[in-house]
Protein backbone atom coordinates (compact mmCIF):
# COMPACT_ATOMS: atom_id res chain seq x y z
CA UNK A 1 0.00 0.00 0.00
CA UNK A 2 2.66 2.40 1.14
CA UNK A 3 4.78 1.87 -2.11
CA UNK A 4 1.80 2.54 -4.17
CA UNK A 5 1.38 5.93 -2.11
CA UNK A 6 4.83 6.74 -2.94
CA UNK A 7 4.71 5.47 -6.78
CA UNK A 8 2.10 7.88 -6.87
CA UNK A 9 4.10 10.69 -5.30
CA UNK A 10 7.05 10.66 -7.77
CA UNK A 11 4.84 10.15 -10.54
CA UNK A 12 2.97 13.40 -9.20
CA UNK A 13 6.35 15.50 -8.60
CA UNK A 14 7.63 14.27 -12.23
CA UNK A 15 4.16 15.52 -13.66
CA UNK A 16 5.01 18.78 -11.19
CA UNK A 17 8.47 19.19 -12.88
CA UNK A 18 7.34 18.93 -16.10
CA UNK A 19 4.66 20.96 -16.17
CA UNK A 20 6.71 23.76 -14.65
CA UNK A 21 9.33 23.39 -17.48
CA UNK A 22 6.46 23.53 -20.23
CA UNK A 23 5.51 26.63 -18.18
CA UNK A 24 9.01 28.35 -18.19
CA UNK A 25 9.10 27.01 -22.12
CA UNK A 26 6.19 28.67 -22.75
CA UNK A 27 7.43 32.16 -21.32
CA UNK A 28 10.77 32.14 -23.46
CA UNK A 29 8.91 31.65 -26.07
CA UNK A 30 6.81 34.77 -25.11
CA UNK A 31 9.77 36.74 -24.71
CA UNK A 32 11.06 35.78 -28.04
CA UNK A 33 7.88 36.76 -29.84
CA UNK A 34 7.55 40.06 -27.68
CA UNK A 35 11.20 40.90 -28.31
CA UNK A 36 10.79 40.35 -31.94
CA UNK A 37 7.45 42.43 -32.34
CA UNK A 38 9.50 45.50 -30.33
CA UNK A 39 12.48 45.16 -32.70
CA UNK A 40 10.89 45.19 -36.18
CA UNK A 41 8.87 48.38 -33.85
CA UNK A 42 12.62 49.88 -33.61
CA UNK A 43 13.65 49.36 -37.14
CA UNK A 44 10.67 51.26 -38.31
CA UNK A 45 11.63 53.81 -35.86
CA UNK A 46 15.69 53.80 -37.30
CA UNK A 47 14.07 54.29 -40.94
CA UNK A 48 11.73 56.70 -39.87
CA UNK A 49 14.10 58.56 -38.38
CA UNK A 50 16.33 58.33 -41.62
CA UNK A 51 13.08 59.75 -43.74
CA UNK A 52 13.02 62.31 -41.22
CA UNK A 53 16.44 63.85 -41.41
CA UNK A 54 15.73 63.48 -45.44
CA UNK A 55 13.33 65.66 -45.82
CA UNK A 56 13.17 67.55 -42.82
CA UNK A 57 15.69 70.78 -42.94
CA UNK A 58 17.46 70.37 -40.04
CA UNK A 59 20.62 72.00 -37.74
CA UNK A 60 23.64 69.62 -38.61
CA UNK A 61 23.83 68.19 -35.09
CA UNK A 62 20.75 67.45 -34.77
CA UNK A 63 20.85 65.42 -38.08
CA UNK A 64 23.87 64.20 -37.34
CA UNK A 65 22.61 62.57 -34.00
CA UNK A 66 19.66 61.42 -36.05
CA UNK A 67 21.68 59.58 -38.76
CA UNK A 68 23.83 58.25 -36.45
CA UNK A 69 21.63 56.83 -34.16
CA UNK A 70 19.24 55.41 -36.57
CA UNK A 71 22.14 53.54 -39.02
CA UNK A 72 24.17 52.05 -35.86
CA UNK A 73 19.97 50.75 -34.88
CA UNK A 74 19.71 49.27 -38.39
CA UNK A 75 22.73 47.46 -38.62
CA UNK A 76 24.52 46.65 -35.03
CA UNK A 77 23.27 43.47 -32.42
CA UNK A 78 21.33 44.33 -29.74
CA UNK A 79 24.09 44.54 -27.16
CA UNK A 80 26.17 47.58 -29.41
CA UNK A 81 23.64 49.36 -30.29
CA UNK A 82 21.60 50.21 -26.61
CA UNK A 83 23.51 53.22 -26.74
CA UNK A 84 22.23 54.38 -30.44
CA UNK A 85 18.61 53.27 -29.51
CA UNK A 86 18.74 56.04 -26.26
CA UNK A 87 20.24 58.77 -28.32
CA UNK A 88 17.47 57.77 -30.96
CA UNK A 89 14.66 57.89 -28.38
CA UNK A 90 16.10 61.56 -27.09
CA UNK A 91 16.78 62.94 -30.39
CA UNK A 92 13.20 62.04 -31.81
CA UNK A 93 11.41 63.16 -28.61
CA UNK A 94 13.39 66.45 -28.70
CA UNK A 95 11.87 66.70 -32.58
CA UNK A 96 8.46 66.00 -31.64
CA UNK A 97 8.60 69.00 -28.60
CA UNK A 98 10.32 71.02 -31.35
CA UNK A 99 7.89 70.61 -34.07
CA UNK A 100 4.73 70.51 -31.18
CA UNK A 101 6.02 73.95 -29.92
CA UNK A 102 6.55 75.37 -33.63
CA UNK A 103 10.54 75.86 -33.36
CA UNK A 104 10.83 73.27 -36.49
CA UNK A 105 8.45 72.50 -39.39
CA UNK A 106 8.08 68.52 -40.09
CA UNK A 107 6.05 67.14 -42.71
CA UNK A 108 2.75 65.84 -41.07
CA UNK A 109 2.22 62.72 -42.17
CA UNK A 110 5.94 61.70 -40.96
CA UNK A 111 4.99 63.50 -37.93
CA UNK A 112 1.94 61.55 -37.02
CA UNK A 113 3.85 58.65 -38.17
CA UNK A 114 6.34 58.98 -35.87
CA UNK A 115 3.77 59.80 -32.76
CA UNK A 116 1.88 56.91 -33.86
CA UNK A 117 4.97 54.30 -33.91
CA UNK A 118 6.26 55.83 -30.59
CA UNK A 119 3.02 54.56 -29.01
CA UNK A 120 3.28 51.50 -30.00
CA UNK A 121 6.65 51.07 -28.67
CA UNK A 122 5.91 52.40 -25.64
CA UNK A 123 3.33 49.51 -25.19
CA UNK A 124 6.10 46.72 -26.94
CA UNK A 125 8.30 48.25 -24.46
CA UNK A 126 5.28 47.42 -21.37
CA UNK A 127 4.73 43.87 -23.20
CA UNK A 128 8.31 42.82 -23.37
CA UNK A 129 9.37 44.10 -20.23
CA UNK A 130 6.73 42.21 -18.31
CA UNK A 131 7.84 38.78 -19.97
CA UNK A 132 11.36 39.63 -19.28
CA UNK A 133 10.34 39.92 -15.46
CA UNK A 134 8.09 37.35 -15.17
CA UNK A 135 10.94 34.80 -16.76
CA UNK A 136 13.34 36.31 -14.19
CA UNK A 137 10.57 35.70 -11.31
CA UNK A 138 9.93 31.97 -12.49
CA UNK A 139 13.55 31.29 -12.70
CA UNK A 140 14.37 32.60 -9.37
CA UNK A 141 12.45 30.29 -7.47
CA UNK A 142 14.50 27.24 -5.93
CA UNK A 143 12.92 24.08 -8.04
CA UNK A 144 13.44 26.12 -11.11
CA UNK A 145 16.78 26.50 -9.84
CA UNK A 146 17.66 22.46 -8.30
CA UNK A 147 16.59 21.22 -11.49
CA UNK A 148 17.54 23.26 -14.08
CA UNK A 149 14.58 23.51 -15.58
CA UNK A 150 15.29 26.41 -17.82
CA UNK A 151 18.07 24.50 -19.36
CA UNK A 152 20.66 26.33 -21.20
CA UNK A 153 18.33 28.96 -22.38
CA UNK A 154 19.89 32.55 -21.49
CA UNK A 155 18.20 34.89 -18.85
CA UNK A 156 16.81 37.64 -20.73
CA UNK A 157 17.95 40.80 -19.85
CA UNK A 158 16.57 44.02 -20.10
CA UNK A 159 18.06 47.01 -21.77
CA UNK A 160 18.52 50.33 -20.36
CA UNK A 161 17.28 52.20 -23.67
CA UNK A 162 13.91 50.09 -22.34
CA UNK A 163 13.54 51.72 -19.45
CA UNK A 164 13.63 55.77 -20.79
CA UNK A 165 10.17 57.36 -21.59
CA UNK A 166 9.56 58.28 -24.71
CA UNK B 1 54.43 89.99 -27.03
CA UNK B 2 51.30 90.66 -28.31
CA UNK B 3 50.93 93.68 -31.16
CA UNK B 4 47.19 93.55 -30.77
CA UNK B 5 44.21 92.24 -28.93
CA UNK B 6 41.97 89.59 -30.23
CA UNK B 7 38.24 89.03 -29.82
CA UNK B 8 38.31 85.60 -29.33
CA UNK B 9 34.84 83.64 -29.44
CA UNK B 10 35.31 80.05 -27.48
CA UNK B 11 32.92 77.35 -28.02
CA UNK B 12 32.09 74.72 -25.74
CA UNK B 13 29.85 71.89 -26.89
CA UNK B 14 28.97 69.79 -23.27
CA UNK B 15 26.81 71.23 -20.51
CA UNK B 16 29.03 73.49 -18.82
CA UNK B 17 27.90 73.05 -15.37
CA UNK B 18 29.02 69.79 -15.72
CA UNK B 19 32.58 69.11 -14.33
CA UNK B 20 34.57 67.36 -17.44
CA UNK B 21 37.75 67.60 -19.46
CA UNK B 22 36.66 69.42 -22.25
CA UNK B 23 34.67 72.37 -19.92
CA UNK B 24 37.98 72.59 -17.93
CA UNK B 25 40.01 73.16 -20.61
CA UNK B 26 38.23 75.87 -22.34
CA UNK B 27 37.53 77.76 -19.07
CA UNK B 28 41.39 77.93 -18.17
CA UNK B 29 41.95 78.82 -22.03
CA UNK B 30 39.96 81.42 -21.62
CA UNK B 31 40.94 82.64 -18.34
CA UNK B 32 44.48 82.88 -19.31
CA UNK B 33 43.84 84.73 -22.96
CA UNK B 34 41.54 87.22 -20.53
CA UNK B 35 44.66 87.45 -18.39
CA UNK B 36 46.70 88.29 -21.55
CA UNK B 37 44.65 91.20 -22.16
CA UNK B 38 42.52 89.70 -25.03
CA UNK B 39 38.65 89.86 -25.55
CA UNK B 40 37.31 86.34 -24.84
CA UNK B 41 33.57 84.97 -25.29
CA UNK B 42 32.91 81.48 -24.35
CA UNK B 43 29.14 80.07 -25.47
CA UNK B 44 28.31 76.85 -24.15
CA UNK B 45 25.00 75.03 -22.72
CA UNK B 46 24.09 75.88 -19.27
CA UNK B 47 21.03 73.80 -17.34
CA UNK B 48 20.81 76.18 -14.12
CA UNK B 49 21.49 79.66 -15.10
CA UNK B 50 22.09 80.78 -11.61
CA UNK B 51 25.37 78.99 -11.31
CA UNK B 52 26.57 81.44 -13.78
CA UNK B 53 29.30 83.58 -12.46
CA UNK B 54 31.64 84.54 -15.17
CA UNK B 55 30.58 87.49 -17.43
CA UNK B 56 32.01 86.14 -20.56
CA UNK B 57 30.42 83.32 -20.69
CA UNK B 58 27.09 83.05 -22.59
CA UNK B 59 24.18 80.33 -22.02
CA UNK B 60 23.15 78.64 -25.57
CA UNK B 61 20.40 77.05 -23.91
CA UNK B 62 19.95 73.55 -21.47
CA UNK B 63 21.50 70.81 -22.59
CA UNK B 64 20.37 67.08 -23.36
CA UNK B 65 21.77 63.93 -22.13
CA UNK B 66 22.91 61.98 -24.68
CA UNK B 67 25.01 58.23 -24.33
CA UNK B 68 28.15 58.68 -25.89
CA UNK B 69 31.54 56.70 -25.82
CA UNK B 70 30.38 54.76 -22.71
CA UNK B 71 29.30 57.99 -20.87
CA UNK B 72 26.63 60.22 -20.97
CA UNK B 73 27.28 63.66 -22.63
CA UNK B 74 25.48 66.31 -22.37
CA UNK B 75 24.89 68.54 -25.55
CA UNK B 76 22.52 71.09 -27.09
CA UNK B 77 20.91 70.93 -30.95
CA UNK B 78 18.34 72.08 -32.89
CA UNK B 79 16.75 75.13 -34.11
CA UNK B 80 17.14 77.41 -31.26
CA UNK B 81 20.43 76.56 -30.56
CA UNK B 82 21.68 76.80 -33.93
CA UNK B 83 20.10 80.33 -34.21
CA UNK B 84 21.35 81.51 -30.54
CA UNK B 85 24.76 80.69 -31.63
CA UNK B 86 24.23 82.36 -34.99
CA UNK B 87 23.16 85.49 -32.87
CA UNK B 88 26.06 84.98 -30.82
CA UNK B 89 28.72 85.02 -33.54
CA UNK B 90 26.97 88.57 -34.98
CA UNK B 91 27.11 90.48 -32.05
CA UNK B 92 30.72 88.97 -31.07
CA UNK B 93 32.46 91.00 -33.56
CA UNK B 94 34.77 88.27 -33.59
CA UNK B 95 38.76 87.61 -34.76
CA UNK B 96 38.93 84.23 -34.62
CA UNK B 97 36.41 81.42 -33.48
CA UNK B 98 37.80 78.42 -31.69
CA UNK B 99 35.60 75.75 -31.35
CA UNK B 100 36.30 72.34 -29.02
CA UNK B 101 34.97 69.29 -30.35
CA UNK B 102 33.03 70.20 -33.62
CA UNK B 103 33.12 66.34 -34.58
CA UNK B 104 30.04 65.55 -32.25
CA UNK B 105 26.27 66.97 -32.34
CA UNK B 106 26.15 69.65 -29.94
CA UNK B 107 26.84 73.44 -30.73
CA UNK B 108 30.26 73.57 -31.88
CA UNK B 109 29.27 72.09 -34.74
CA UNK B 110 26.17 74.28 -35.33
CA UNK B 111 28.69 77.51 -35.34
CA UNK B 112 30.90 75.62 -37.85
CA UNK B 113 27.89 75.65 -40.07
CA UNK B 114 26.93 79.08 -39.01
CA UNK B 115 30.11 81.05 -39.50
CA UNK B 116 32.88 82.03 -42.40
CA UNK B 117 35.87 83.23 -41.53
CA UNK B 118 39.39 82.45 -39.12
CA UNK B 119 38.11 79.27 -37.20
CA UNK B 120 40.27 76.28 -35.22
CA UNK B 121 38.70 73.54 -34.18
CA UNK B 122 40.54 71.64 -31.11
CA UNK B 123 39.41 67.92 -30.95
CA UNK B 124 39.86 65.99 -27.75
CA UNK B 125 38.44 62.81 -28.11
CA UNK B 126 39.63 59.44 -29.66
CA UNK B 127 36.41 56.94 -30.03
CA UNK B 128 37.18 53.50 -31.04
CA UNK B 129 33.46 53.06 -32.26
CA UNK B 130 34.20 54.45 -35.57
CA UNK B 131 31.31 52.81 -37.96
CA UNK B 132 29.29 54.72 -35.52
CA UNK B 133 30.98 57.94 -36.25
CA UNK B 134 31.68 56.70 -40.04
CA UNK B 135 28.07 56.57 -41.18
CA UNK B 136 27.98 60.58 -41.03
CA UNK B 137 31.21 61.27 -41.86
CA UNK B 138 30.81 62.20 -45.23
CA UNK B 139 27.86 65.00 -43.99
CA UNK B 140 30.60 66.23 -40.98
CA UNK B 141 33.36 66.37 -43.79
CA UNK B 142 32.74 69.45 -44.99
CA UNK B 143 32.21 71.33 -42.17
CA UNK B 144 35.71 70.11 -40.22
CA UNK B 145 37.29 71.25 -43.69
CA UNK B 146 35.57 74.51 -42.95
CA UNK B 147 38.27 75.28 -40.06
CA UNK B 148 41.17 76.73 -40.51
CA UNK B 149 43.46 74.92 -38.37
CA UNK B 150 42.97 71.61 -36.57
CA UNK B 151 44.62 70.94 -32.96
CA UNK B 152 44.28 67.26 -31.48
CA UNK B 153 45.24 67.15 -27.96
CA UNK B 154 46.83 64.11 -27.91
CA UNK B 155 48.65 61.09 -30.66
CA UNK B 156 44.78 59.49 -29.84
CA UNK B 157 42.70 61.92 -31.07
CA UNK B 158 45.14 63.06 -33.99
CA UNK B 159 44.53 58.99 -35.39
CA UNK B 160 40.66 59.14 -34.49
CA UNK B 161 40.49 62.40 -36.25
CA UNK B 162 42.86 60.94 -39.69
CA UNK B 163 40.53 57.97 -39.80
CA UNK B 164 37.61 59.48 -39.81
CA UNK B 165 38.36 62.49 -41.61
CA UNK B 166 41.27 61.86 -43.35
CA UNK B 167 42.76 65.41 -42.22
CA UNK B 168 45.77 66.07 -40.18
CA UNK B 169 45.61 68.51 -36.88
CA UNK B 170 48.99 69.89 -35.13
CA UNK B 171 49.08 67.93 -31.78
CA UNK B 172 49.11 70.15 -28.55
CA UNK B 173 48.26 68.80 -25.16
CA UNK B 174 45.80 69.88 -22.82
CA UNK B 175 46.99 72.54 -20.21
CA UNK B 176 47.00 72.79 -16.49
CA UNK B 177 48.21 75.18 -13.74
CA UNK B 178 51.77 73.68 -12.75
CA UNK B 179 52.09 76.59 -10.30
CA UNK B 180 48.89 75.46 -8.23
CA UNK B 181 49.76 71.89 -8.11
CA UNK B 182 53.42 72.05 -7.32
CA UNK B 183 52.66 74.72 -4.19
CA UNK B 184 50.38 71.89 -2.59
CA UNK B 185 51.94 70.15 0.50
CA UNK B 186 53.54 66.19 0.07
CA UNK B 187 52.74 63.14 1.37
CA UNK B 188 54.75 63.74 4.63
CA UNK B 189 51.76 66.03 5.93
CA UNK B 190 49.46 63.38 6.12
CA UNK B 191 50.24 61.38 9.25
CA UNK B 192 50.00 57.32 9.26
CA UNK B 193 50.27 54.40 6.67
CA UNK B 194 50.77 54.61 2.56
CA UNK B 195 47.75 56.57 0.35
CA UNK B 196 46.97 55.09 -2.46
CA UNK B 197 44.70 57.53 -4.69
CA UNK B 198 41.80 56.97 -7.65
CA UNK B 199 39.96 59.92 -9.24
CA UNK B 200 36.97 60.12 -11.19
CA UNK B 201 33.65 58.74 -11.88
CA UNK B 202 34.22 55.54 -10.39
CA UNK B 203 30.87 54.31 -11.11
CA UNK B 204 31.98 54.09 -14.83
CA UNK B 205 33.80 50.65 -14.93
CA UNK B 206 35.79 52.55 -18.50
CA UNK B 207 37.24 54.38 -15.46
CA UNK B 208 38.69 51.00 -13.94
CA UNK B 209 37.64 51.12 -10.23
CA UNK B 210 36.51 47.49 -10.52
CA UNK B 211 40.25 46.60 -11.43
CA UNK B 212 41.89 48.42 -8.41
CA UNK B 213 39.55 46.76 -6.02
CA UNK B 214 39.95 43.22 -7.23
CA UNK B 215 43.76 43.76 -7.13
CA UNK B 216 43.25 45.31 -3.66
CA UNK B 217 43.41 42.33 -1.75
CA UNK B 218 46.78 41.33 -2.53
CA UNK B 219 47.95 45.23 -1.74
CA UNK B 220 46.80 44.71 1.57
CA UNK B 221 48.37 41.44 2.21
CA UNK B 222 51.91 43.00 1.13
CA UNK B 223 51.16 46.10 2.88
CA UNK B 224 48.85 45.43 5.65
CA UNK B 225 48.81 49.08 6.74
CA UNK B 226 47.69 51.01 3.05
CA UNK B 227 44.61 52.82 2.05
CA UNK B 228 42.71 53.51 -1.17
CA UNK B 229 41.30 56.83 -1.26
CA UNK B 230 38.65 57.38 -4.22
CA UNK B 231 37.99 61.30 -4.83
CA UNK B 232 35.30 61.98 -7.10
CA UNK B 233 31.41 61.76 -7.79
CA UNK B 234 29.22 58.71 -7.70
CA UNK B 235 27.44 56.54 -4.85
CA UNK B 236 30.42 54.76 -2.52
CA UNK B 237 27.31 51.67 -1.31
CA UNK B 238 26.83 50.48 -4.90
CA UNK B 239 30.24 50.07 -5.36
CA UNK B 240 31.48 48.64 -1.77
CA UNK B 241 28.38 46.26 -1.78
CA UNK B 242 30.40 44.00 -3.86
CA UNK B 243 33.48 44.05 -1.73
CA UNK B 244 34.35 41.58 1.37
CA UNK B 245 34.19 44.29 4.39
CA UNK B 246 37.59 43.31 5.57
CA UNK B 247 38.65 44.77 2.19
CA UNK B 248 36.38 47.73 2.24
CA UNK B 249 38.10 48.71 5.94
CA UNK B 250 41.12 49.99 3.66
CA UNK B 251 39.30 51.94 1.38
CA UNK B 252 37.75 55.77 1.51
CA UNK B 253 35.62 57.45 -0.32
CA UNK B 254 36.28 61.56 -0.55
CA UNK B 255 32.98 62.23 -2.96
CA UNK B 256 33.30 64.87 -5.47
CA UNK B 257 36.27 67.28 -5.19
CA UNK B 258 36.69 71.05 -5.74
CA UNK B 259 39.89 72.30 -7.00
CA UNK B 260 42.09 73.15 -4.33
CA UNK B 261 40.90 69.93 -2.32
CA UNK B 262 41.93 68.08 -5.64
CA UNK B 263 45.15 69.49 -5.47
CA UNK B 264 45.68 69.00 -2.00
CA UNK B 265 44.74 65.53 -2.53
CA UNK B 266 46.70 64.45 -5.19
CA UNK B 267 49.79 65.78 -3.00
CA UNK B 268 48.88 63.62 -0.12
CA UNK B 269 49.31 60.30 -1.95
CA UNK B 270 51.83 58.37 -1.68
CA UNK B 271 50.98 56.76 -4.90
CA UNK B 272 48.05 57.85 -7.89
CA UNK B 273 46.88 54.71 -9.97
CA UNK B 274 44.74 55.06 -13.28
CA UNK B 275 43.26 52.24 -13.60
CA UNK B 276 41.31 52.97 -16.97
CA UNK B 277 40.43 50.49 -19.62
CA UNK B 278 40.27 52.71 -22.16
CA UNK B 279 37.89 55.59 -24.20
CA UNK B 280 40.96 57.83 -22.69
CA UNK B 281 42.12 60.55 -25.27
CA UNK B 282 44.65 62.73 -23.26
CA UNK B 283 44.23 61.65 -19.10
CA UNK B 284 44.79 65.40 -17.64
CA UNK B 285 44.54 64.39 -14.46
CA UNK B 286 47.94 61.81 -14.92
CA UNK B 287 49.62 64.99 -15.85
CA UNK B 288 48.03 66.96 -12.66
CA UNK B 289 49.16 64.39 -10.63
CA UNK B 290 52.60 64.42 -11.97
CA UNK B 291 52.74 68.21 -11.34
CA UNK B 292 51.59 68.18 -7.76
CA UNK B 293 54.83 65.08 -7.12
CA UNK B 294 52.45 62.21 -6.87
CA UNK B 295 54.26 58.96 -8.38
CA UNK B 296 52.05 57.55 -11.12
CA UNK B 297 51.18 54.10 -11.85
CA UNK B 298 48.85 54.06 -15.24
CA UNK B 299 47.31 50.91 -17.25
CA UNK B 300 49.12 50.74 -20.66
CA UNK B 301 45.98 52.11 -22.92
CA UNK B 302 48.10 54.58 -25.61
CA UNK B 303 46.79 57.73 -24.06
CA UNK B 304 48.62 57.10 -20.64
CA UNK B 305 51.75 55.19 -22.41
CA UNK B 306 51.87 58.55 -24.78
CA UNK B 307 51.58 60.69 -21.89
CA UNK B 308 54.38 58.91 -19.83
CA UNK B 309 56.21 58.07 -22.61
CA UNK B 310 58.34 61.42 -21.70
CA UNK B 311 61.41 60.93 -19.08
CA UNK B 312 60.87 58.13 -17.02
CA UNK B 313 57.38 60.19 -15.43
CA UNK B 314 55.46 56.79 -14.48
CA UNK B 315 55.17 53.05 -14.67
CA UNK B 316 52.31 51.61 -16.30
CA UNK B 317 50.67 47.72 -16.24
CA UNK B 318 49.24 45.73 -18.66
CA UNK B 319 45.47 46.95 -19.13
CA UNK B 320 42.60 44.99 -16.86
CA UNK B 321 45.37 42.87 -15.45
CA UNK B 322 44.82 42.73 -11.45
CA UNK B 323 47.30 40.64 -11.11
CA UNK B 324 49.90 42.85 -13.09
CA UNK B 325 48.44 45.84 -11.33
CA UNK B 326 48.89 44.11 -7.79
CA UNK B 327 52.51 43.11 -8.09
CA UNK B 328 53.41 47.31 -9.83
CA UNK B 329 51.56 48.34 -6.78
CA UNK B 330 53.44 46.45 -4.63
CA UNK B 331 56.77 46.39 -5.68
CA UNK B 332 56.46 50.84 -5.93
CA UNK B 333 55.18 50.83 -2.37
CA UNK B 334 58.40 48.61 -1.59
CA UNK B 335 60.68 50.76 -3.16
CA UNK B 336 61.04 54.34 -0.92
CA UNK B 337 63.68 55.77 -3.08
CA UNK B 338 62.05 54.69 -6.61
CA UNK B 339 58.95 56.33 -5.39
CA UNK B 340 60.70 59.54 -4.70
CA UNK B 341 62.89 59.36 -8.17
CA UNK B 342 59.37 59.09 -10.22
CA UNK B 343 57.70 62.41 -8.23
CA UNK B 344 60.42 64.39 -9.24
CA UNK B 345 60.92 63.21 -12.66
CA UNK B 346 56.77 63.92 -13.00
CA UNK B 347 57.28 67.07 -11.43
CA UNK B 348 59.67 67.81 -14.48
CA UNK B 349 58.03 66.21 -17.14
CA UNK B 350 54.35 68.31 -16.24
CA UNK B 351 56.21 71.66 -17.22
CA UNK B 352 54.91 70.70 -20.72
CA UNK B 353 51.84 70.50 -20.10
CA UNK B 354 51.85 74.35 -18.44
CA UNK B 355 48.92 76.71 -19.56
CA UNK B 356 52.07 79.12 -20.02
CA UNK B 357 53.51 77.17 -22.85
CA UNK B 358 50.19 75.69 -24.34
CA UNK B 359 48.27 79.20 -24.58
CA UNK B 360 51.38 80.03 -26.41
CA UNK B 361 51.16 77.50 -28.93
CA UNK B 362 47.61 77.42 -29.43
CA UNK B 363 48.07 81.43 -29.64
CA UNK B 364 50.78 80.35 -33.08
CA UNK B 365 47.83 78.32 -34.55
CA UNK B 366 45.35 81.60 -34.27
CA UNK B 367 48.29 83.71 -36.30
CA UNK B 368 48.22 81.11 -38.85
CA UNK B 369 44.54 80.52 -39.10
CA UNK B 370 43.71 84.54 -39.27
CA UNK B 371 45.94 84.90 -41.88
CA UNK B 372 43.77 85.77 -44.96
CA UNK B 373 40.78 86.27 -42.66
CA UNK B 374 39.17 89.47 -41.91
CA UNK B 375 36.41 89.76 -38.75
CA UNK B 376 34.38 86.51 -38.39
CA UNK B 377 30.68 86.51 -40.08
CA UNK B 378 27.86 84.34 -40.60
CA UNK B 379 26.95 82.92 -43.64
CA UNK B 380 23.83 83.07 -45.67
CA UNK B 381 20.81 82.79 -42.98
CA UNK B 382 18.59 79.81 -43.79
CA UNK B 383 20.89 77.55 -45.96
CA UNK B 384 20.40 74.33 -45.65
CA UNK B 385 23.30 72.63 -44.93
CA UNK B 386 22.44 69.37 -47.12
CA UNK B 387 21.73 71.59 -49.79
CA UNK B 388 24.63 73.08 -49.41
CA UNK B 389 26.62 69.68 -49.60
CA UNK B 390 24.72 68.70 -52.86
CA UNK B 391 25.89 71.81 -55.15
Amino acid sequence: MTYVALLLLVLLFMWYLSFSAARLDRLHHRVETSWEHLDALLQRRAALALEISHQTDLDPATDFLLMQSAYVSREEAIVDRNDAERSLSESLKFLRESARSGELTISVRLLDELTALTEKITLAIKIHLEAVNSVAKLRSRPIYRLFHLAGKAKLPRIYSFEEDSL
Amino acid sequence: MISKPLRIGMVCPYGWDVPGGVQMHVRELAEHFIAQGHYVSVIAPVSDEDAITDSWLVNAGRPVPIPFNGSVARVLFGPIAASRVRQWIVQGDFDLLHMHEPGIPSISLLACWAAEGAMVGTFHASTPKMRAIASVGPLIEPMIEKLSARIAVSEMAQATLNNLYGTEAVVIPNGIDTTRFREAKGPGSVPGGLRIGFLGRFEENRKGLPLLLEALPRIIKAHPGVELVVAGPGDPARVLAKVDPQVARHVKFLGRLSEEEKVAFLASLNLYIAPNTGGESFGIILAEAMASGAPVLASNIPAFVDLLSVGDSGVTFISEDAADLARKVNDLLSNRPRLQQLAENGVEAAIRFDWGSVATQIMSVYEVAMTGHGKVAVGSENASWKKGRER
